[in-house]
């Protein structure tokens, strides 16, 4: 009972202050009034002081009623935790000028597709596909830039994808954007957290920025994903350079085995196409199927509708009163006898 | 329900005399009425109609001279993006629903977006965490020039469709050359918005930050480019100390001026409003977003319900206590009427018999 009555709210509570008007109906009655020499001249009438009684209560109800209407009256939604299936998905996206070019490395023309908008178009069907992911942006170049917090709207997390295909910036700062996008997860809700980065290069990550990345890898424990966007002819994942094996001389390398070292479960994809992101992304979905906790929020209910129908009855019990009520004052004798009550109070002279 | 709605020719062989006179009085009518309001609230849909709500893209200067603390807070002073920030994130709640609202970051000469217009109710926490992490060190070059970035922030608008509000404090680095800065191609109008002048009107010291973000110090004079040297020198070159046509065009001094502290450049900022056709709106505190911007932004229509049932209920409430309320003057002037028709008779005080 406390606990239906914790849930009760009203969007105007202002309007609540009125409840003594509700009083009124005891001071005050609709019907007429009629002067009587004495009230002992009327017999005691148990059947018209309880009919009183009854209609006192009708015109409390009403206005009681029609304040409480007013003021919006709604029972609160509840909050209900559910289980289920997704993941908290951090997606780290390039925003560099190569992004605005094909996989052939060409600028776009005609039919083609930049490497930006291919992804921009797999992304955002990937976004919405299961309704219990949560997502977050973060973009990057030359610095990172939180684009969106974690968040279940998938609305806005779609209008963030749709920016990704504009111009981009000039550099690939990857490091610092990794830190962005781990810092992005927040409390732990024990649901599995996925990391996405979307690039098409890689760059040298400060030995010191390295260390606060395997600090933040250890303790977030995010699936690792590098959709790996190759341009034909750049060098992929696996292949060695040909001179001195340096993070300088083979970056995309070199990202590729500091990913291995941290010792979390890492897969990267190249694609060379939208086929393949598209393939890779479908992969990233199949592999990750694992409950997540969501909030069901039950929509609050409103009570408007109940507090306005017993406002109705009362006031209908107080018409249907008006309407066979006695005019003792000016009724002809034979009206007297309909009347339920005061029968034989003596007539006041019209 | 009741035969309540055939009025005054009442036939008598269908109604009692008495019910037949209970339907002519007033306040039978009054409570009657009451009741038929308080049943149409019941059964009420909304009313649909039309407002007028807003798609902005918001573009925030986040560059160095934003970082000046020259608003006053209740601890000190905060600085001008923060400001911003805030009066950004209490716009939001000021919007009606349906508006929408893109962001995006604006620092060396170009905006950059962050993402497209997000609807203000529905995604508000999003949209409200997204303002709440505008960082400066988000800025990709320490540039500030803010014409150009404004004429593109005002393409970029037109493109995702949306008005355009430009937060700035409209101070130019390196400062504009002495022939001026880029002219607007484009058709002043045809994107409407506001730009919002942030800052103080007096000049603020700029803070300096190491290369970790943290505070040191604040930038002298001799820090930054107090005269842009670009292009063909000024008219008053030839007067200067050392001027040499070939060799020292802006003449041989250091140039000196006040580019290392900062203020709001109002007259320039309403400059560059009156050519691109936008509005101009000085921003005083962490608020008052709301109206400048819906003032100068193009009214899109939004669909709207509205709920008739509070003035349905309003009126049948007003109504009920008119029920109760006439009847102790009714009763007043009967008394009186009655003591002039018969003057020995008194009132003997008793309790009103209710039927």
């Amino acid at each position: 009972m406390t606990d239906l009555l914790a849930r009760l709210g009203a969007t105007e509570p202002w309007i609540l202050w009125l409840l003594p008007l509700a009083l009124l109906p005891l001071a005050r009655s609709a019907l007429r009034r009629t002067s009587v020499p004495a009230v002992a001249a009327a017999p005691a009438d148990p059947l018209s002081a309880w009919l009183g009684r009854a209609l006192t209560l009708a015109g409390i109800l009403a206005i009681a009623g029609l304040i409480v209407a007013l003021a919006g009256p709604y029972r609160t939604g509840a909050r209900i935790e559910r289980l289920g299936i997704g993941a908290q998905v951090s997606l780290l996206i390039d925003r560099s000028g190569s992004m605005n070019e094909t996989f052939a490395g060409r600028q776009p023309s005609g039919a083609e597709e930049s490497k930006a908008a291919a992804s921009r178009r797999l992304l955002a069907d990937f976004v919405g596909a299961r309704g219990h992911d949560l997502f977050a942006v973060t973009a990057f170049s030359t610095a990172p830039m939180l684009v969106m917090p974690m968040t279940d709207r998938h609305d806005a997390v779609r209008a963030a994808i749709a920016a990704i295909d504009r111009p981009g910036l000039d550099y690939t700062n990857i490091g610092r954007g990794l830190g962005m996008a781990l810092s992005q997860f927040g409390v732990d809700v024990g649901a599995s957290r996925v990391l996405l980065l979307v690039s098409d290069g890689a760059a040298v990550i400060d030995p010191r920025i390295q260390d606060q990345l395997r600090a933040a890898v250890a303790r977030i424990r995010p699936n690792l994903y590098w959709l790996f966007l190759r341009t034909k002819g750049s060098p992929g994942i696996a292949d060695r350079p040909a001179g001195e094996d340096t993070p300088q001389a083979a970056p995309e390398r070199h990202l590729d085995l500091f990913f291995k070292s941290l010792g979390v479960p890492y897969r990267a994809f190249e694609a060379e196409g939208a086929a393949a992101v598209e393939a890779a992304i479908r992969q990233i979905e199949a592999l990750e199927r694992d409950p997540i906790p969501y909030v069901e929020e039950r929509p609050r209910r409103d009570l408007t509708g109940l507090a306005a129908a017993l406002a109705a009855l009362g006031l209908a019990v107080l018409v249907l009163a008006k309407l066979v009520e006695a005019d003792l004052a000016n009724a002809p004798a034979e009206a007297e006898t309909a009347t339920e009550a005061a029968g034989a109070a003596p007539r006041r002279a019209a | 329900m009741r035969p309540r709605r055939v009025l005054p020719p009442v036939r008598p062989s269908v109604l009692p005399p008495f019910v037949a006179r209970n339907l002519r009085d007033g306040r039978f009518r009054v409570l009657a009425a009451a009741l038929v309001l308080a049943l149409a609230a019941l059964v009420a849909p909304p009313i649909p109609f039309t407002r007028t709500g807003v798609s902005v893209l918001a573009v925030v200067d986040i560059t160095g001279s934003m970082a000046v603390r020259d608003y006053p807070a209740a601890a000190g002073s905060v600085s001008r993006l923060e400001t911003v920030k805030a009066a950004l994130r209490a716009m939001l709640p000021d919007l009606p629903c349906g508006s929408r609202v893109a962001l995006g970051l604006f620092t060396d000469r170009r905006p950059f977006l962050l993402f497209t217009p997000v609807e203000v109710c529905a995604d508000f926490a999003p949209l409200d965490g997204a303002i709440a992490a505008l960082d400066p060190r988000m800025a990709w070059e320490g540039d500030s020039r803010i014409a150009a970035g404004l004429f593109r922030s005002l393409a970029m608008a037109g493109e995702i469709d949306a008005d355009l509000l430009f937060l700035t404090d409209g101070q130019e680095t390196p400062p504009l050359p002495a022939s001026g800065g880029p002219t607007f191609d484009g058709k002043p109008g045809a994107v409407r918005g506001l730009i919002v002048g942030a800052g103080g009107y007096g000049l603020s010291p700029i803070p300096r930050f190491d290369d970790r973000g943290r505070p040191a110090g604040f930038l002298g004079e001799s820090d930054v480019q107090q005269e842009n040297r670009s292009g063909p020198p000024p008219a008053d070159a030839e007067s200067r100390e050392g001027y040499n046509p070939r060799n020292a065009p802006f003449g041989a001094q250091a140039a000196h001026g006040s580019e290392h502290l900062s203020a709001v450049r109002e007259p320039y900022l309403k400059r560059l409003a009156a050519e691109t056709g936008l509005g101009y709106a000085h921003l005083d505190g962490p608020g008052g977003l709301a109206a400048p911007l819906r003032a100068a932004a193009t009214p899109r229509p939004l669909p709207g319900r509205l709920d008739p049932r509070p003035a349905l209920l309003a009126a049948s409430l007003g109504l009920t206590l008119l029920a109760l309320l006439a009847n102790p003057l009714a009763l007043v002037q009967r008394a009186r009427r009655g003591r002039a028709a018969h003057p020995v008779q008194t009132l003997v005080p008793t309790g009103p018999i209710r039927t």
